[in-house]
This record gives C-alpha cells, structure tokens and sequence, in this order.
C-alpha cells in the first residue's frame, strides 16, 4: 500500500510541476504571434501623404486648419478602423539642449492602446533651396579662359551622329561654370586671330594665354584660310615638300600651345589627322565623301608634339598609336573626381588610338612631357589611352603647354573631355550651407491597434 | 504462519503492481500533456516565423523592381521578380508590372482568333484588362523566383485606399444627375476634391462612333459626397463618366458608363505589352455561342491621359471608324491599335452597331491604376492551417492603394495530442 500511496504523491507532485509550468510558461497572444507591421504601415502611410508634397506642405503651414483638416480626414481614411493613430510635428532646432520640439500634434484617440509602432519622416521646407558655386579655373591666377572651337566653316571627322556644334554647345553647358570666361570659336578667322595672339571677344576676363582650347571636331581641325597654301602665313601652315604638306598647321598648332601655355584637348580617336576648312577645301574630301577636309595623316600628331617642344619641324608619319580595340578603365581618382562634380560617363571605354608612353621619353626621340593626368587603365602597358600630357623643359619647372588626348573610338562621350579638364585643373565646388535647422520638420506616426487579442 | 507469510506476499505483490501501474499510466498522461504544450509553443513559434516572413517577403515584392526593371513595359520572360516602379524609389508600385500578374478570381478568358487564354480582371459592364497567359505571371512560376515554391504559399492583394462611387440618381428634361461619394479604408472622404470626366457617345453624326467629352471639378460635403449634374443627357445615351478624388496625398477614381448595346460590343485583347498593341474582337466571338446572325460592330479610339494637375488630357488612336464582324470558327476578324506611350491612361473605345443605333463605350486600362483596378494574385488562402497577413500602403500610378500579403506554409505540420 505505501507504494501507491507514494506513487500517488509523485502524481500529485508532477502536477504540481505541470500546473506551474503552465502558469508560467504563458503562450503570447495571437496578436503577437502574427502582428501587424506597424512601423512600416505608419511609414509607408507617410510617404502616401507625402507623395504629392501634401504632407511636407501641411508639417510647415500649421496654422492652415483646413490643410490639417484634409490630413486628418485622409490619415483616417487610409488606415484600417481598428488601428488608431497619432501623428506629431517636431521642428528640428540646432540648439544644444533639446534637439526637437513639438510643433502640433493630431490623433483620434486618447491612448494608443497596449501595443502601438511608430515611424518617422524628415520634411523638407519648400522655401529651400540648394545651391553649389563652382569655383572659377583662373581665379586665383591667370588664364581661366575656355575656348570651344565651334567653326561653322569646318567639318568634323569621327564624330560620328554629332557635329561640332552641337558638341561644343553641350561641353558650353558642362564646363561654362567652371571658367572665368568662356568663348566659342565661331569661324576659322577667329582662330586665326587666337593663333596670333589677339582676343575674339569684348569680355574682360578673356585671356589668350593659359587658356584651355578644346577641338570639337573630332579628329580633325579647323584651319584659318591665311595658313593655307598661297595665303599670307603659308610658310607657318603648308609645307609643299611633304607628303601631306598640312601637317605644318600642326607644327604651328603645338607651337602656339607652348607659346601661350594652352590646354588643347582632342576630344575622340587619332589627334589632328585632318585639317579641315569648308571654303578653302570646297573640292576636297576626305577619301570618305566628306569634303572641306584635308588628310594630315599619323604625322600631325609628331608635327604638334615637336612644335610644343620647340624642335625644328621634321616630317614623320610614324604611327605612335596603338590601333586596336581594347577595353579600358576609368582610374580610382578619375572616378572620385566623376562624384564630385557630378558627370558620370561608363566607367570602362573602348580605346583604339591610345598613344605610346615613348611620347614621356626625355630622350631624343620624347617630348619633354609629362603625365598631368592619367585617365584610364594602360593599354599593352605601353599606351596611354586618355591623359593630359604637360610639357616642361629639361631643367626646368614651368609648364609651357598641355595636351589633352582621348584616343577612344567614335562616337565621342564629350563627357569624358569635361571630366578629364575637371579633374585636371581641379576647380572645387562651394555647397550652400544647408542644415535641418528651421528648413527640416520631423513627422512621427504613431499607430496602435484596438479591438481583438 | 506459513499462511500469513503467504498473504503478506501477495499484499505487498498487488501494491507493487498497482503503484507501477498507476505509475506508468500517470507518466504517459503527463508526457501527453508536457508534449502538447511544448507542441503548441513550438506551432506557436512557427507562425511567428510565417509572420516575419510575410513581411519580408512584402518587402521584397514592393521594394525591388524586378530582372529586368522595366519587364512590366516588355513582353519578356523576367529572371526577378519585383513590382517597384523602376522610375521612383520606396513604395511606389508599376502599373504595368502589376497588369502582368495573372488575376486569381476573375474567370478565364478563351479567343478562339489568337488560341489564347486571357487572364480576365472586369470591373462593371464594359470595363476589360485582358492579358493572354503567355504574357501574364503565373504563380507558380513567381514563386519559384522568390525561392519559396513547396515551402510557402501566398496570395498578394492590392486594393485602392480610396473608392469613388458614381450613381446615376436622377434624369430628368435632358439631364442626369449623378452622386459620387468617395470613401476610405474606414473613414469617409470628407471635403475631397473631385475632378470628373463626362464622355458621352455619339452614334449620329458622320464621323461616329465618337464622343464629346466634358470635364468638371467640385467639392465633396462632409461625408464625401457630392451631386453632379450633367445637361444634354438623352435617356437611351450611352456615356461614361470618369471620377477622381484626391485629398492630402490620398488619390481614388471610379466610374459608372450607361449602354444600350444589347451585348454587342467590342471587347479588347492585350497583345503586346512592349508595342502596346490591343487586338479588338466582337463580343459575340468571346462569349456567346456560335448561334448568332452576322453582326458587326463599328469603333473609333482615344487614349485619355491622367495629367499631374488631374486633368485628363485626349491622345487619338483611330479617327475614322473601324469595324469588326461576328464571323464563325476560323472566319473571325479581329481589328488592332498601337498605344503610343507608356503613360498610364485609359484607352476610351466608343462604339456602335449596325441600323439599329445601339452603341456604348469599352474602357481599358493601360498601367492598372487608371482605373483603379484591384489586383488579387497567387493562391487560395482557404483551408490553410495559418495564415499570416501583412499590410502596406503604396502608390500606383498616382492612385493610393493597400498591399495585403497573406503567406502561408506549405511544409504540413499540427498539433498532435
């Protein structure tokens, strides 16, 4: 008997055990099993006010009691009945002790019940305005003047779907802001007159020297009709005992770059393969139908590089390109300057005329020239195809001519130019100071359920 | 003594097995009882693990445009599914990605022209958004991209937030007058702004079937409702009117068309979503039977613009009115029209039938928030063991809708005990 009696007390004290495990072990509510997600309904309820503006209107006009009376109505409408809600206005202050301070504040309960989630939602004033100052290239030092070449009496070659015109009047847009003074070339007559040293335009802010001269018109460039055979400067743009007697031009271009300390920019593909002037070349295409052009060929490039190092102009058409396709990478730094300034061309890029890293030698067969900026990844490691090249003299420190080249293929992402001069010259941007302070408003939604476990 | 000694023996042998007895029958019964509380906690924790994933996987449908972002707007298969509007960030819905679900509740739709089924959504008398199957999702196929076919099941609903009820209340000396009350979730729309559109069907004069159009806007009273009267309404006119309510944010629209076309209509047929071209059938070869006498239905077209000052704006597609004939089996016609935008609008198809001045007006929506259709897509929450619910607000195409996902698991498991 006593084993049942004590089998018996084992009962009783197992369910003891059970009575108070189930006491304890309390299974939550269906409620909280299964929740609504209060917090993103209260969020996602924000922006459907805000998607019209309506809310950020109605956080800084508190006074309208009609606009708050259309938000209460809709906050109303757009929640299910069972879910009650309070929603409160804080103006974001910058003072020290307290952050945020309770503008007005709607519900349609007294208490949000036992479980309640909430959201928020930065409002932004309309009244705000957000500005950036562009530093001006020039500012601070001479120069500061940009030239697009937009000649209506040239042809442009590798620019394939564009003209130069339409390419000068977007890098105008891009790069204006930039600038002390930006001027368009608009004929081969006023790029005579750069070449000789006399302003174009009335502004006061145009300088001739230290200017950045950007060619629009691909792989070729315009000509002035006076260097042109049997015209007053013949001797400086055409030389008859050459193949290609126009790449004197060329000779005269590098000349005058290092002269005044130009930036020249060639925007796409294989640099001064063509001259190019409508009138003086009426008859004469390019081999492919385009005429008002004049093939300079590979020795254009040499002629400009031995004018900006001042040797003695020695005809050489010797390709110093690499002509083949390969794919190419922006560099790190050239994509930090693609967020700063806000251009975004691809990132990778098709060169076919990169140049020869033998340009660099300071040997007999270089240029004096240095890498000022280096764009993409190496091309066979031995051709470069996007820099600014900077010449410098043998033993000297000076800059005397730069030289933007892009040797990617057609058609030309002008954006590409316009990053590579930014990033080159580094122009900063001055933001508007803009704080939260009296321009933002905080919207908190509170929502909480009533009815049902 | 021997005898005594015997009765202890069995005494003490009948308490022993009585104790284990007892004993074993008590622990069977409170292994039972520790087991079902345990079970319950552990079903418990499962259905909280379905409701964090309901809300995930709403998430993950609304914030993600999908592989390719614009497949709502192509006819392409998609390798990702997601119904973010790839224009906008946040909670901001395609219209065209959604029209590419295939609807759970409306009734399949057979052409015998093209071959196809047509996903069927039809709201009203004459408003249709038919999407053949090989362009519209299946479900199935949907959640096997979201990595949950044989482990969840679920079924995505999008409802507008706001519905604006058209009645035609009165008509009287050649006009109609029209009460449009608009209404929230659990709130009526109180001093909404209403601005409306009015196309009536023209039958009579040369160029018909066309329409002459009016617009309007007014204010709602305080329980969102407002008389709208419109002139020059005969009694047998076939119109449209077209209502949308907007209020801090919230935008709804309805609308209500009146026809005297005794079933003969032209009844749309999306074709291509990537060239927005809509195939145009007589109704008599859609649905009734091969018993009826030759009849043809004459068309014209217009596409009609929401614009962001809720002003609807015309688009004309087909000026010179088409027609299309009831044939029998493969001697069917069929007429066609390009859409030429991927603006959400409404395609407006007045129409009329031959001598016996019948006519009426097929609406279709191009981007499903131009007419505020609902959207229900997946499976059938019925009978499922738990279903979990979740709720988002989003914005269609301007419109404010409610995102409801019910989830539920599919791996089979119950309380035992």
């Amino acid at each position: 008997m006593m084993r049942t009696i004590e089998i018996l007390i084992v009962i009783i004290i197992i369910t003891g055990a059970f009575i108070i495990a189930s006491f304890y072990a309390v299974l939550p509510w269906p409620r909280q099993v299964s929740p609504v997600n209060l917090r993103r309904l209260a969020f996602t309820t924000l922006q459907v006010l805000d998607s019209n503006y309506d809310l950020s209107r109605a956080a800084f006009e508190t006074d309208n009691y009609t606009m708050w009376g259309g938000l209460q109505v809709a906050l109303s409408a757009s929640l299910p009945p069972n879910v009650i809600y309070n929603l409160t206005v804080y103006e974001v202050s910058g003072g020290t002790t307290q952050l945020y301070a309770r503008v007005v504040s709607i519900s349609n309960a007294e208490s949000l019940g036992a479980a309640s989630d909430a959201s928020s939602y930065l409002v932004a004033s309309s009244n705000v305005t957000f500005n950036v100052t562009p530093e001006k290239i020039g500012e601070h030092g001479g120069g500061g003047t940009l030239y697009i070449l937009n000649c209506s009496d040239a042809n442009g070659w590798w620019i394939t779907g564009y003209t130069a015109q339409s390419l000068a009047e977007d890098l105008y847009k891009l790069l204006s802001p930039y600038f002390t003074a930006t001027i368009m070339v608009q004929n081969t007559t006023q790029l005579g007159q750069l070449l000789n040293g006399t302003k174009i335009s009335n502004s006061p802010y145009e300088s001739v020297t230290n200017a950045v001269i950007i060619n629009t018109f691909g792989e070729s460039v315009p000509i002035p009709q006076i260097y042109c055979q049997g015209y007053a400067l013949q001797a400086e743009g055409y030389a008859s005992s050459v193949s290609y007697p126009y790449t004197r031009y060329c000779y005269t271009l590098g000349n005058k770059t290092r002269y005044y300390n130009w930036t020249w920019a060639s925007i796409v593909g294989y640099p001064l393969y063509y001259v190019s002037n409508t009138v003086v070349f009426a008859n004469q295409n390019n081999t492919y139908g385009i005429y008002g052009m004049q093939k300079v060929y590979q020795g254009g490039i040499n002629a400009f590089l031995q004018g900006l190092d001042r040797q003695p102009f020695a005809y050489n058409d010797g390709g110093i390109t690499k002509s083949s396709n390969t794919q190419v990478n922006l560099l790190p730094n050239i994509i930090y300057y693609c967020n700063y300034y806000g251009i975004y061309p691809s990132s990778s890029q098709t060169s076919t005329r990169a140049l020869s890293t033998s340009i660099l030698s300071t040997g007999s067969n270089g240029y004096n020239l240095t890498l000022g900026l280096d764009m993409f990844s190496r091309f066979d490691s031995n051709y470069i195809p996007g820099a600014v090249y900077r010449h410098v003299f043998r033993g000297g420190t000076d800059v005397t001519g730069s030289f933007l080249a892009l040797g990617l293929t057609r058609s030309p992402d002008i954006r590409l130019t316009a990053l590579g001069i930014l990033s080159y010259y580094q122009p900063r941007l001055y933001r508007s100071e803009y704080t939260t302070n009296g321009t933002s408003r905080l919207v908190v939604l509170q929502l909480g359920l009533v009815g049902g476990v | 003594m021997e005898h005594r000694e015997r009765v202890n023996l069995t005494a003490s042998t009948i308490d022993h097995l009585v104790a284990v007895t007892v004993f074993l029958a008590a622990t069977l019964l409170f292994i039972g009882l520790f087991n079902q509380t345990i079970q319950t906690a552990v079903i418990y924790q499962r259905h909280r693990a379905i409701a964090t994933k309901a809300s995930d996987l709403l998430d993950t449908m609304l914030l993600s445009p999908g592989i390719p972002v614009n497949w709502g707007q192509t006819d392409s298969n998609l390798t990702g599914f997601g119904l973010q509007d790839p224009e906008f960030t946040q909670y901001r819905i395609s219209p065209y990605s959604l029209m590419r679900l295939r609807s759970s509740v409306g009734e399949p739709v057979y052409y015998n022209a093209t071959g196809q089924y047509y996903s069927n959504v039809t709201m009203g008398d004459r408003n249709f958004m038919l999407v053949p199957y090989n362009l519209a999702l299946d479900y199935s196929y949907v959640t096997r991209l979201l990595g949950i076919n044989n482990t969840y099941g679920f079924q995505l609903t999008l409802t507008p937030v706001v519905s604006v009820s058209i009645q035609e209340t009165q008509f009287a000396n050649s006009s109609a007058t029209f009460n449009v009350t608009a209404a929230g979730v659990g709130f009526p729309l109180s001093y909404t702004t209403i601005s409306y559109c009015f196309l009536k069907v023209d039958s009579s004069g040369p160029d018909s079937p066309s329409y002459d159009i009016s617009f309007g806007t007014v204010n709602a009273d305080d329980t969102g409702s407002v008389s709208i009267n419109i002139d020059n309404v005969a009694a047998d006119d076939s119109y449209a009117f077209i209502a949308y309510a907007r209020l801090s944010g919230l935008v709804g629209m309805g609308y209500h068309e009146r026809t005297n076309d005794h079933e003969q209509y032209v009844v749309p047929f999306i074709d291509s979503f990537e060239e927005g071209r809509v195939l145009l059938a007589h109704s008599y070869n859609v649905h009734v039977d091969e018993t009826e006498t030759e009849a043809t239905v004459f068309y014209t077209a217009t596409y009609v613009l929401l614009t962001e000052d809720f002003i609807l704006r015309e688009m004309p597609i087909i000026t010179e009115k088409e027609h299309v004939v009831y044939g029998y089996g493969t001697n069917q016609t069929f007429g066609n029209l390009t859409i030429p935008t991927h603006n959400p609008g409404i395609l407006v198809i007045p129409y009329k039938t031959t001598g016996t001045n019948r006519d009426g007006v097929v609406l279709m929506p191009w981007g499903i928030s131009s007419l505020a259709f609902p959207v229900v897509f997946g499976g059938d929450p019925q009978k499922q063991e738990w279903v979990a619910t979740d709720i988002r607000q989003v914005i269609v195409g301007g419109i404010a809708y409610q995102a409801k996902l019910a989830l539920w698991s599919l791996e089979g498991y119950q309380v035992n005990g």
